[in-house]
């Protein structure tokens, strides 16, 4: 076997970005195969979490807090928000723990650090398929219709993974250097549910909190997969430009600052 | 062609525990209180302080090279190739690579227990740097190394942790590295397992890739490795010919542990006392105490006694004993015809003309006896000391036995001819 004799390097590994790629589809396939081995119901459960809250929210803000959903059947309404909203809040759950919890392969060999928290998230995108299925059998059941604006699905997808990303890329970080993160994370998450116009439409914000509600990147997210599959109208374009730029300042900013920590990971953990 | 070059590089390491707001509330009460000390009873400066895992360390590795680590623990091993490997950064200085780095610092460490074998090479591959299809077509030879094959598609967990290391070492060893770090992982295997691990780091480093081995055994070490690095607490002690550190090491080893088990020997005694020995050393020409001496060279015990009434002709014993297995090397004997009637103090020579011991601690028994050697008068455990090994008068690195004897080979052919 010929030796090639290679140039001294400062750079980590000039190892193919394919088999980075494919570390983080093994990691994917080992966090899904292990969430749901040993489960009677599997993939069951992905759907159970959000019908569950849906049948909860349609009790208490339809029947007994008489929200209105703009026309649109209350469960379909919040189902729609409730899909995207369990998807972020899976993933930056599990994100935040993720670095800490592979602990041994941190401290033992190099690869790309941001590939751990990643994994989490693309680990959860089955179980936002499975979730987002039983929407289409909501809709046939609803008798919704579908409109060509279903097609900004994709672009509203995109927001939503890459916001998350953004997210959980920071509290894993965090999470490394202190633990208190994950319940600063849990309760932040509780609070932000409400904060996103999920049980309620953002239309029937008073105007004055309205601004502060659009701030969150979520609420375009969320009012943009409505306008698609639940009225079939055109998306508030200045709510999803905004979420859309905030996303993208969120997601540069998080990746800069984990790539900034990342060498200490191995000393802190 | 350099393929690791290491430049001035330190590591520092916070010593303290990391404290909670509640630590840190607390401390400042006891502060206030005047106490020195805080809730964990540590004292106030050591709070911040910091280790140096790694202080000014400078290192070139030529590539091709198989380079020996070798040091007491917590000489700053483990974080030297943790820094080579990019576990982690160093604290100053600059660490270069030329290639793809493979660490064997803990074997099996991307293992999911609760897959397969074969789930697990193929998940484990990537953190290695490897594809699929790499991995497809490594993957009888994989498991074939690591002799797995008939549980390959068994939960690891089912695994005894020596075939969870063999598999471990045999993905690493088969992701084409340039640079293979092992520390320390060898020990788990069976000794079969062990030999043909040996023998393809061996050929790894014969197709030109560079390997770094810490070890504590200096055997495997001076068997792989032509060169040797000595870390001593965070820097390199010494570095160079394998054969030369190996014994400088080995014989700093040997004085450290004579040190601390002089007292303890001196405190076993017997014998009825009419004269004792009241001081033995191993002295070189100058009559100065030594406790390295040289494989085949001279050795002179120096016994000074006392008597406290007048003995006869008494006999006087000094016997070699090997440290670790306690065997009785050689003994010295003198005349009673040596020796007229003692009395009051006075002091002996024996004189070995030629030490031909394997290198490797050893301890003095000295005994005083009649002329008859029926009565002891005094038994004590000597001084200990080491033999070292001199190039040239010994044999190879890998004899055995008690002795070395002076030998040599002459092949038939050349008596023939």
């Amino acid at each position: 076997m010929a030796t090639v004799l290679r140039p001294l390097s400062d750079r980590v590994e000039p190892t193919d970005p394919e088999a980075y790629l494919e570390l983080l589809m093994n990691l994917t396939r080992r966090e899904v195969k292990g969430r749901y081995s040993q489960s009677l119901f599997g993939f069951g459960w992905a759907v159970a979490q959000p019908l569950a809250t849906m049948a909860v929210f349609t009790l208490v803000f339809s029947r007994l807090g008489n929200i209105s959903a703009d026309g649109a059947p209350y469960p379909i309404f919040a189902y729609a928000g409730l899909v995207p909203w369990f998807f972020f809040l899976n993933s930056v759950n599990s994100g935040t723990a993720s670095l800490v919890q592979y602990r041994n392969i941190v401290t033992k060999t190099y690869f790309p650090r941001e590939i751990i928290p990643l994994s989490q998230v693309c680990s959860r995108l089955l179980d936002f398929g499975a979730a987002a299925s039983l929407f289409a059998v909501l809709m046939v059941a609803y008798g919704t219709r579908v409109t060509p604006w279903a097609l900004i699905i994709p672009l509203v997808f995109v927001l939503l993974v890459a916001f998350t990303t953004a997210v959980t890329l920071l509290t894993s970080a965090a999470n490394v250097f202190y633990r208190d993160v994950t319940p600063v994370v849990q309760i932040a998450l509780q609070l932000w549910l409400y904060l996103t116009p999920i049980a309620y439409p953002l239309a029937k914000v008073p105007a004055r909190w309205r601004g502060w509600i659009a701030a969150n990147p979520l609420s375009g997210i969320v009012e943009g997969f409505r306008s698609a599959v639940v009225y079939g109208r055109e998306p508030d374009w200045s709510l999803l430009a905004l979420s859309g730029a905030l996303t993208l300042i969120a997601l540069v900013g998080a990746f800069a600052l984990f790539k900034g920590v990342d060498r200490s990971f191995a000393d802190v953990i | 062609m350099t393929a690791i070059r290491l430049d001035h590089v330190s590591k520092r390491y916070r010593a303290g525990r990391s404290r909670t707001v509640v630590d840190v509330i607390a401390s400042a009460v006891e502060r206030l209180r005047g106490r020195e000390r805080d809730v964990y009873g540590t004292a106030r400066r050591q709070i911040r302080a910091t280790v140096f895992a790694l202080s000014d360390v400078s290192l070139d590795v030529a590539q091709g090279t198989g380079l020996g680590i070798i040091g007491p623990n917590g000489a700053g091993k483990t974080t030297l190739l943790k820094l080579i490997s990019r576990v982690t950064w160093p604290t100053s200085g600059r660490v270069q690579v030329a290639g793809h780095v493979v660490s064997l610092i803990e074997l099996g460490a991307g293992f999911h227990p609760e897959l397969t074998g074969r789930e697990n090479v193929y998940l484990g591959g990537g953190l290695f740097g490897l594809t699929r299809r790499e991995i497809d077509r490594r993957f009888e030879e994989i498991v074939q190394f690591a002799e797995v094959e008939p549980l390959i598609d068994t939960p690891m967990k089912r695994y005894s942790s020596g075939l969870y290391a063999r598999l471990g070492f045999s993905l690493a060893i088969h992701s084409c590295p340039d640079i293979v770090l092992v520390d320390e992982v060898l020990a788990v295997g069976d000794a079969a397992f062990r030999r043909r691990a040996l023998e393809r780091l061996r050929q790894l480093i014969a197709e030109g890739k560079t390997v770094l081995f810490i070890s504590h055994d200096l055997w495997n070490v001076r068997r792989l490795c032509d060169r040797i690095v000595w870390m001593d607490e965070g820097r390199v002690r010494a570095s160079g010919a394998a054969a030369e550190i190996a014994d400088r090491y080995m014989a700093e080893v040997n004085v450290r542990a004579i040190a601390n088990e002089q007292n303890l020997l001196q405190s076993h005694r017997g014998g009825t006392g009419e004269i004792r020995f009241t001081d033995v050393a191993v002295v070189d020409r100058h009559g100065r105490p030594i406790a390295l001496v040289d494989e085949g060279a001279e050795l002179v015990v120096r016994a000074r006694y006392q008597a406290s009434s007048q003995v006869a002709s008494p006999i006087f014993q000094v016997a070699i004993v090997d440290v670790e297995t306690g065997l009785t090397v050689a003994t010295a004997t003198s005349s009673s015809s040596d020796s007229p009637v003692l009395e009051s103090t006075g002091a002996v020579d024996c004189i070995f003309e030629s030490l031909p011991l394997r290198p490797r601690p050893y301890v003095l028994r000295m005994t005083i006896t009649d002329a008859h050697q029926l009565v002891s008068y005094d038994v004590t455990a000597g001084p200990q000391f080491a033999v070292t090994a001199t190039n040239g008068t010994t044999g190879q690195s890998g004899d055995e036995g008690v002795v070395s004897l002076p030998y040599r080979f002459e092949h038939a052919a050349r008596v023939l001819s």
